[in-house]
C-alpha cells in the first residue's frame, strides 16, 4: 500500500504527543493520561488510517492489557506509548485484527518500548547536567533550552521516527508472520488476547486491594455485572453510594471512640483552615 | 526613578497572573527533561524564571541560589503533587519579600512532601480515578464506538487540569498550614473510602473485560453438551474470574513481575488450546 506514508507518520507523531515527557497537552494530564492510553490511541490511529471503528476496536483490546499501567516513581514495566501506537499502528497497517494488537503491543512494549525508554532517559542525564550548569550561571536561556527544547527534540526524534519506521517497513514482516504461522497459533494469540486483560486487572487488584475484607467488594462489582448484568455507568454509583457509606461508618468509628485521642480535634482543626479563606 | 520602582516592586505580593505563571509552567513541562538523576527537577527553576525577573533582577546571588535550590531531584505525582508547588510559591514570596522564612525551608517542604502526596496521588488518579473513567469509556466503546474514547478524553481533560489547578491553589493559599489537611487523619478516611470505590469498579471491570471460553464438550444423558452454556448457567464468567484471581494471587502474594505472569498465562493459555480445552 502506498498511502501508508501518511498515517504511519501521524502514528510517529501522536505516540510522541502520548509520551510521559511530553509536554505540549498540560504535561501528562493530556499526553501521558490521555493520549498515552491505549483506548484514545485506537481512535487517534483510527483516524490516521481511515478506518475509526477497527481503530478502536483494536485500542480497547489493547487498554485491557494496559489498565492498570502504573509508572511510580518513573520507572516502568512496559512503555506504554510505544505498545500502544506501534501495536495498534502495526495490527491497522496489516489484519486490523485486535488480538494481533495485542500481541504486539506487548512484545513492542517489553522490548523495543523499555529499550528506548531508558535510552531516553539516560540521554536526558547529559541534558540535565547542562540545565544545572545554566542555574549555577544564572543562565535564564540555558535552563529553557536544556530543560525544553533539546529534550523534546530527543524525544521527538526517538519515538516518531521509530514508530513511523515499524509500521511503514515493520508491514511486510507483519504480514508474511501472520500468514505463515499455523492455525493453531492464531488461535492461541486470538485466546491470550482475551485473557491477558487479567493481568491488567490482577496488577490493578494489587494497588487497590489493601486488605483480604476489601476481597468481598471486589467480588460484589464482579456479581453485579457478570449476574446482575448492569451497566458499568450504574455500577459506579452504586460504588460510590458504598463508599460513601464505608466514609460514613469510619467518621462514626473516630467520634465516639477518639474524644481522647487528639486526632479528632486535628480533624475540626483542618476543616476550618479550609473555610478560613484569609488564613494567609 | 529606577529606585523608587525597583523598592516598589520588591514590596509587591504575587499577582494572579504570576501564581498562574508558576502553575501553569510547571505543570506543562514536569516531566519535559524527566531521567532518573533528577526527574522532575528542572522543571521548578524553569517555572521559577519569571520569579527570579520580577524579585530578583538586581541580585544575581540571590537568583542563582533561587535557581540551585530548585535544580535538584523532585519528583512526585504531577497532579495532586501541585499543592507543594503552592505552599513553595508562597513560601518563595516570603523570602523575596525579606520576611522571616529561611532559604532550607522550600528545600524541606519540597524533600518531605513529594513521597507523600506521590502515594496519595499516583493511588487516586492511577489507581482508581483513570482506570474507572476508562472502563465507563470502554463500555462505551464496545462495537468501535468513538463515544468511549470520547468520553474519556473530555472526562480526564477537565478532571486532570483541575485538580492541578485547585491543588496549586489551596497549597498556595495554606501555605505551611496545609500539612496537616495532607497527611491527617481525614485525608486517610477519604483516601480509604476511594480505595472502596475503586476496588468494586475493578471487579465489574474484570467481569466485562476478560473473555475466556471453554470450547469443550460433556457427555450430558447421552447426547454431548457444550461445557460453556452448563457454566453460564451456573456462575456467568467463571473461568474469566478464575483467571484474574490467579493473576492477581501471583502479583500479590507470589510478588512475581508482569513479565513473568505473561509467560505462566501464555503456557495456560497454549497447553489449554492444545489438549482442545480453549
Amino acid at each position: 500500500m502506498n498511502n501508508l506514508f501518511f498515517p504511519a507518520l501521524l502514528t510517529g507523531i501522536f505516540c510522541y504527543l502520548g509520551a510521559i515527557e511530553s509536554p505540549w497537552l498540560f504535561g501528562m494530564s493530556g499526553g501521558f493520561y490521555i493520549v498515552g492510553r491505549p483506548l484514545v490511541a485506537g481512535l487517534l490511529v483510527g483516524l490516521a488510517f481511515g478506518d475509526i471503528k477497527n481503530g478502536i476496536l483494536c485500542g480497547l483490546a489493547v487498554q485491557a492489557v494496559f489498565i492498570a499501567n502504573l509508572s511510580t516513581g518513573g520507572a516502568t514495566n512496559s512503555e506504554i506509548t510505544y505498545a500502544a501506537y506501534g501495536g495498534i499502528g502495526l495490527a491497522m497497517a496489516t489484519t486490523k485484527n485486535p488480538a494481533i494488537a495485542v500481541t504486539l503491543a506487548i512484545l513492542i512494549g517489553q522490548t523495543f518500548g523499555l529499550i528506548f525508554y531508558n535510552g531516553r532517559m539516560a540521554l536526558y542525564s547529559f541534558w540535565n547536567t547542562r540545565a544545572e550548569n545554566a542555574a549555577h550561571n544564572n543562565d535564564d536561556r540555558g535552563i529553557i533550552l536544556n530543560h525544553l527544547v533539546y529534550p523534546q527534540i530527543t524525544t521527538f526524534l526517538l519515538r516518531a521516527v521509530p514508530v513511523f519506521l515499524a509500521i511503514y517497513f515493520g508491514k511486510g514482516l507483519v504480514n508474511w508472520l501472520i500468514n505463515s504461522i499455523p492455525k493453531i497459533v492464531t488461535h492461541i494469540i486470538q485466546v491470550l488476547g482475551g485473557v491477558l486483560p487479567a493481568l491488567g486487572i490482577a496488577m490493578l487488584m494489587s494497588i487497590v486491594i489493601k486488605n483480604k475484607s476489601h476481597f468481598i467488594f471486589f467480588f460484589a462489582g464482579f456479581v453485579l455485572l457478570a449476574f446482575a448484568k448492569l451497566s458499568m455507568i450504574a455500577i459506579v454509583f452504586i460504588s460510590a453510594l458504598v463508599a460513601y457509606l464505608y466514609y460514613m461508618s469510619t467518621s462514626k468509628n473516630s467520634a465516639t471512640s477518639a474524644t481522647s485521642i487528639n486526632n479528632s480535634e486535628d480533624v475540626i482543626d483542618t476543616d476550618d483552615k479550609y473555610e478560613d479563606e484569609d488564613l494567609f | 526613578m529606577t529606585i523608587k520602582e525597583n523598592t516598589n516592586e520588591t514590596q509587591k505580593l504575587l499577582s494572579k497572573r504570576d501564581l498562574n505563571q508558576i502553575w501553569y509552567r510547571w505543570g506543562f513541562t514536569h516531566l519535559s527533561s524527566m531521567s532518573y538523576e533528577k526527574l522532575q527537577g528542572h522543571a521548578w527553576a524553569y517555572s521559577y524564571l519569571p520569579f527570579a525577573r520580577k524579585y530578583y533582577s538586581n541580585d544575581p546571588d540571590k537568583k542563582r541560589r533561587l535557581l540551585e535550590r530548585h535544580s535538584m531531584f523532585y519528583n512526585t505525582e504531577p497532579q495532586t503533587g501541585q499543592i507543594i508547588n503552592g505552599i513553595v510559591a508562597s513560601l518563595e514570596e516570603q523570602i523575596a519579600l525579606g520576611n522571616d522564612v529561611s532559604e532550607e525551608m522550600p528545600i524541606n517542604i519540597k524533600a518531605t512532601l513529594m513521597g507523600p502526596l506521590a502515594g496519595i496521588g499516583d493511588s487516586i488518579i492511577q489507581g482508581i480515578i483513570v482506570p474507572i473513567l476508562l472502563s465507563i469509556a470502554m463500555s462505551l466503546a464496545k462495537g468501535g464506538s468513538p463515544v468511549g474514547p470520547l468520553f474519556y478524553i473530555i472526562a480526564y481533560g477537565i478532571i486532570g487540569p483541575t485538580i492541578s489547578y485547585i491543588a496549586f491553589h489551596s497549597g498556595y493559599k495554606l501555605g505551611v498550614g496545609a500539612l496537616d489537611t495532607i497527611v491527617g487523619e481525614n485525608s486517610k478516611r477519604i483516601t480509604d473510602a476511594f480505595n472502596i470505590l475503586g476496588v468494586m469498579v475493578v471487579g465489574a471491570l474484570a467481569a466485562n473485560t476478560i473473555v475466556l471460553n471453554t470450547t469443550a464438550k460433556i457427555p450430558l444423558g447421552g447426547k454431548s453438551q457444550a461445557l460453556q452454556t452448563v457454566l453460564d448457567g451456573i456462575f456467568p464468567n467463571l473461568l474469566p474470574l478464575a483467571m484474574v484471581i490467579l493473576g492477581w494471587w501471583l502479583v500479590s502474594s507470589k510478588q512475581m513481575t508482569a513479565t513473568k505472569v505473561i509467560i505462566i498465562m501464555v503456557i495456560i493459555v497454549t497447553v489449554g488450546c492444545l489438549v482442545g480445552f480453549f
